[in-house]
């Protein structure tokens, strides 16, 4: 009876041991909903988590072009210190509301011959110390000045120690030069200072005695100082430095800080409210707030639902009004102006939810910084609306491209799959033929652009569906004398001509002539041109010469290893400056944006130089790039829809990142385009010149003829490049080995097939 | 009441297997079924297009390219490492170092793949060590794994991996052979011939159908080093099953990684069936 009871409890046992485990499993996914609710999703109790910084753009009233420091002082008042004209201070006595002029920095501060104002920095009393330079003959002399509450300014007696000695030649001991590179104003007494050689000096005002001198040398160009009350916070790629400025000495390290700025990137500026007992820290990931001893670093702002995120918008300054309002003060690039300064204010709703209910999951396989840039815009005139950018690879991981398309597949076909899809290196085709792609057509008739017909139907159906359409395109363009390149040459007469690819990798130059010759390829029933891709690695292998192996040497100055941001590498940009120097005969390859130095250099360097179409064995190329989809098996479709159609329409395709940042090439609409080629930024600066090599070319807005000529060209393109990666990676390999002489151009062929086959079987 | 007591018997007999029967139809037979439903719809729009998507696979020259692979990989492979394992267990059986050598060959199951592809891709690289060492005796290297000679590399280093869990499988069944049996044989004139072929062999046979079975479903795993070695798409002659399956599962092509599964999976159940009848019919 005993033994019969023990079965039962056994498989009683064993019964609760199955469906706890079962349940377990069920509950792990609850959870992760409740992660999620602490970001500001729905949370468990189905109650939306309520309270949020909201963010708006200050109208100061003052035109200003720079903004050097913002500080809340003691008696509430913020101020200013910037350029609007001349350098002046400026108060505000309603948080940020409106701004009047205190006073114009004196005379000795001011921008005048061959002095300049370089930082300046606001103590919380309300006096302003200020970085002069002077550019000598050598290199530009420091001078500090402290500038009083009633606008006199002080010379303060302190001398920057040059950057080190250096031996000449001869055997003699000199100086090199030293600059001020940062200056901050902790408290009334002392004033923090960064030289270019990465050291730290605490300076009295009064006296300008160093009190404490702190060395950084080591990791100056990788660190950033912060003087916050009396704790020095010093951040580098991979911890959080704290010293204590009364003794100097160096403070023991916070595992929460130093993880959590190793997780959020460079803090772009910091601030107190509590006297340096805790900081308010800004980066593009947000706002944090992290108090001395804690264990967390805690995220106020989601730099992702603001301008915090966006590429172009680097913050110069932060002030923390109260707990519930701050200014930030901003470089704005994307602005119409070069030197633009924007101020933004962030004030605590506590009625707004977290996180919107809608979450628009945005996907792509490398980093974009344009997408990211458009995700600020729009989430600023979408509020119910939370952009969730996934990037599948990254330099901190080691997926590669075929486990994130698997991963991604799985995501999908569960149903948490990304909503839009920007769709570069991906197989867009398959993706169109396997229906995971909704049809963009009546989203672009929405939109209102004007597009360029052949590119903006790149992927379209015979159905006459778009379900992948490029927000920019890329033109192989040639810049070559006329001995090298005739504009209309065909690939048959450019490869005849043997000195065109001098010092120019292998892989590179396969890589390059693969956009223009492999849209010729491929057949009616989808599999690809033997012949064509043998006279593709003979012609090539003809014209390219004997490989010289010293290329091949990472020493090399011509040395460049693949990588799988393909369409970088064969960019123009890769060998404009070797072309200006006359490293190479000939610059050829994918052309991204307007660029009229060069064409300038072309001019110059040539008696006759020319300009055109990169030669193929298919005319007219253009490479489809930033190809959106979105997924039909989107949960967020609406909102999906209304992203794609934002993006296409003539607004959002003017967003260039004229700041600098990458860009994915031209925009495919064509009001857009003309406003991308124009040169409209550099109207503030026309006439003046820039040096490219030996070159001296003007800066200043593109001419009519040069614009002309470029939205004819853009007009002209009616062939998308082949982009599938996989058939890409196959001919680049095989092509290396022939053009290094290792395989025959049938060899090599040969492979090609093989490999191409089955996939395209597949 | 002998029926009742019968009864409760196989009911908790019922019981007792009852999770892990749970288990395999959780994990495995409503996942199957599921499969079989989806090789007769579309990939991602879920429309019944009844046998269409088994003739595309069957139409499929990857598909066709890769059965060859598997079939010509598993025919040549499998009764190698078994006769191997077989000869290598009878020797280490007999031998007083038995013990030891046969830890050694278990080694290289203990490497982890990863390991061993790398390994791989520094000898047979058209820049590797093999190229290099016979470039030292005069003789032109070659892409190893850009050739046919793929398969065979693939191939020996399968049976190097599998043989030492073979051999104990083999010395195993040694073990279960009673010495009596040997001591009467030679009693009776027999040598180490006839011995091995009258007695070893014969006491063998059931061992033989678990080796078999386990060698062939282990043959699959080759996939492991052959893709970490050459990726998605190596050299045709090593291009298997796992590789299509792989691609096609990237591709969103659901429908034909269905219907291939669902073949494949009849294949290899009748293929286990006749083996297992086959042996019982010699053991009866």
């Amino acid at each position: 009876m005993k033994c019969k009871r023990l079965k039962w409890m056994m498989v009683l046992l064993l019964a609760v041991l199955v469906l706890g485990a079962i349940s377990g499993c069920s509950g792990q996914s609850k959870n992760q909903t409740g992660n999620g609710g602490q970001d500001g999703s729905v949370q468990d109790s189905g109650e939306q988590a309520k309270g949020r910084f909201l963010e708006d753009e200050v109208d100061t009233g003052v035109a200003f072009d720079n903004i050097l420091d913002i500080k809340k002082l003691e008696d509430g008042t913020i101020r200013i210190v910037g350029h609007a004209g001349n350098f002046g201070v400026w108060d505000s006595k309603d948080q940020g509301g409106t701004w009047e002029k205190a006073y114009d920095l004196p005379a000795e501060v001011q921008d005048q011959g061959n002095t300049y104002l370089a930082q300046a920095a606001i103590s919380g009393e309300g006096q302003t110390v200020c970085v002069v330079k002077e550019i000598t003959d050598d290199s530009p002399d420091s001078a500090l000045y402290l500038v009083n509450k009633d606008g006199r300014a002080d010379r303060i007696p302190f001398e920057l120690p040059n950057d080190s000695d250096v031996q000449s030649e001869d055997g003699s001991l000199y100086g090199m030069s030293n600059g001020i590179s940062d200056v901050q104003f902790p408290n009334k007494d002392q004033i923090v200072l960064q030289d270019d050689a990465g050291l730290v000096y605490q300076v009295g005002v009064a006296d300008g005695d160093v009190k404490h001198t702190y060395d950084f040398t080591a990791i100056t160009n990788d660190c950033r100082v912060f003087a916050v009350g009396n704790t020095l916070v010093v951040q580098n790629f991979s911890n959080v430095l704290l010293y204590d400025m009364e003794t100097g000495e160096q403070k023991s390290s916070e595992e929460a800080l130093d993880k959590s700025g190793a997780e959020n990137r460079f803090f772009s500026a910091v601030d107190t409210l509590d006297a340096g007992e805790s900081i308010y820290c800004l980066s593009s990931g947000g706002l944090y707030h992290y108090k001395f001893g804690g264990s967390v670093m805690e995220q106020l702002i989601d730099g992702n639902m603001n301008s915090l995120g966006m590429p172009s918008c680097y913050p110069l300054a932060l002030v923390m009004i109260d707990e519930q309002n701050l200014l930030v003060v901003s470089n704005d690039p994307e602005s119409k102006s070069i030197a633009a300064t924007e101020v933004w204010k962030y004030t605590y709703s506590a009625d707004a939810s977290a996180r919107p209910d809608k979450e628009l999951k945005v996907y792509s396989l490398y980093e974009n910084q344009e997408i990211r840039q458009f995700i600020g815009h729009f989430q600023k005139e979408h509020a119910d609306v939370y952009v969730n950018y996934q990037m599948a690879l990254s330099d901190d991981n080691a997926i590669t491209v075929s486990d994130a398309l698997k991963t991604l597949t799985t995501e999908i076909m569960a149903g948490n799959g990304p909503d839009v899809l920007l769709l570069d290196y991906m197989p867009v085709e398959t993706y169109i033929e396997k229906g995971v792609l909704k049809d963009l057509s009546p989203l672009l008739k929405e939109s209102g652009g004007t597009y360029f017909e052949h590119i903006i139907n790149a992927y379209q159906d015979d159905q006459g569906q778009i379900c992948a359409a490029p927000a920019r395109f890329l033109i192989p363009l040639i810049y070559a004398d006329s001995s090298d390149y005739t504009p209309g040459d065909d690939f048959n007469a450019f490869t005849e001509r043997k000195s065109t690819m001098v010092h120019m990798l292998p892989w590179n130059v396969v890589e390059k002539f693969w956009y223009t010759c492999g849209a010729a390829w491929q057949k009616e029933d989808g599999t690809l041109d033997e012949a064509k891709i043998t006279e593709f690695l003979s012609r090539l292998n003809s014209a390219y010469g004997e490989y010289d192996k010293s290329l091949g040497d990472k020493n090399n100055e011509y040395y460049m290893e693949r990588t799988t941001h393909l369409l970088d590498q064969s960019s123009m940009d890769a060998r404009e400056y070797d072309f200006a120097y006359g490293r190479v005969n000939t610059n050829f390859g994918l052309c991204r944006r307007m660029d009229y130095d060069m064409q300038q250099v072309l001019e110059q360097k040539f008696e006759d130089g020319k300009r055109g179409l990169m030669p193929g064995q298919a005319d007219h190329v253009f490479v489809p790039a930033m190809v959106l989809g979105i997924s039909s098996k989107s949960s967020q479709a609406e909102a999906a829809e209304e992203f794609v159609k934002s993006l296409f329409s003539q607004g959002a395709q003017e967003v260039s990142n004229a700041g600098g940042l990458p860009v994915d090439g031209f925009p495919v609409e064509k009001n857009a385009f003309h406003s991308f080629i124009d040169g409209h930024e550099y109207n503030e600066i026309a006439g003046s010149t820039t040096t490219v090599g030996d070159f001296v070319v003007m800066l200043g807005p593109t001419p009519k003829e040069a614009i002309a000529e470029m939205t004819e060209l853009a007009e002209s393109l009616t062939t998308p490049a082949l982009t599938d990666g996989v058939i890409m990676d196959v001919v680049v390999e095989q092509g290396e080995k022939v053009l290094k002489g290792e395989l025959s151009p049938e060899e090599g062929t040969a492979a090609i097939m093989q490999k191409v086959n089955i996939y395209l079987a597949e | 009441m002998r029926s009742i007591g019968k009864t409760h018997k196989s009911i908790r007999g019922f019981l007792w297997i009852l999770p892990s029967f749970l288990g395999v139809v959780v994990f495995y037979l409503l996942p199957y079924a599921d499969v079989v439903r989806r090789s007769f719809l579309g990939a991602v729009d879920n429309r019944f297009v009844g046998l269409e998507n088994y003739k595309t696979v069957i139409g499929n020259t990857a598909f066709l390219l890769a059965v060859k692979n598997t079939l010509l990989f598993t025919l040549i492979c499998i009764p190698v490492l078994i006769l191997l394992a077989l000869l290598c267990a009878v020797v280490l059986y007999k031998s007083k170092y038995g013990g030891i050598i046969k830890s050694a060959f278990l080694m290289p199951m203990a490497l982890p793949a990863v390991s061993v592809a790398l390994v791989w891709r520094v000898l047979f690289h058209s820049q590797g060590l093999l190229n290099h060492w016979l470039l030292g005796i005069g003789i032109a290297g070659s892409d190893w794994m850009n050739t046919k000679n793929a398969f065979w590399i693939l191939l020996v280093s399968y049976i190097w991996k599998n043989l030492g869990y073979d051999i104990v499988l083999w010395m195993a069944g040694l073990a279960g052979i009673s010495t009596n049996i040997y001591e009467a044989a030679r009693v009776d004139g027999a040598g180490e011939r006839q011995c091995f072929f009258y007695i070893t062999l014969p006491n063998l046979k059931s061992s033989f159908f678990t080796i078999t079975v386990l060698s062939f479903l282990n043959s699959f795993k080759v996939f492991r080093e052959a893709y970490l070695v050459a990726g998605d798409y190596p050299h045709e002659s090593i291009y298997m099953m796992q590789h299509l399956f792989n691609n096609w599962f990237r591709a969103f092509s659901f429908d034909k990684m269905a219907a291939a599964a669902v073949m494949e999976s009849g294949v290899l159940l009748v293929l286990i069936l006749l083996l297992q009848k086959a042996w019982d019919s010699k053991e009866e």
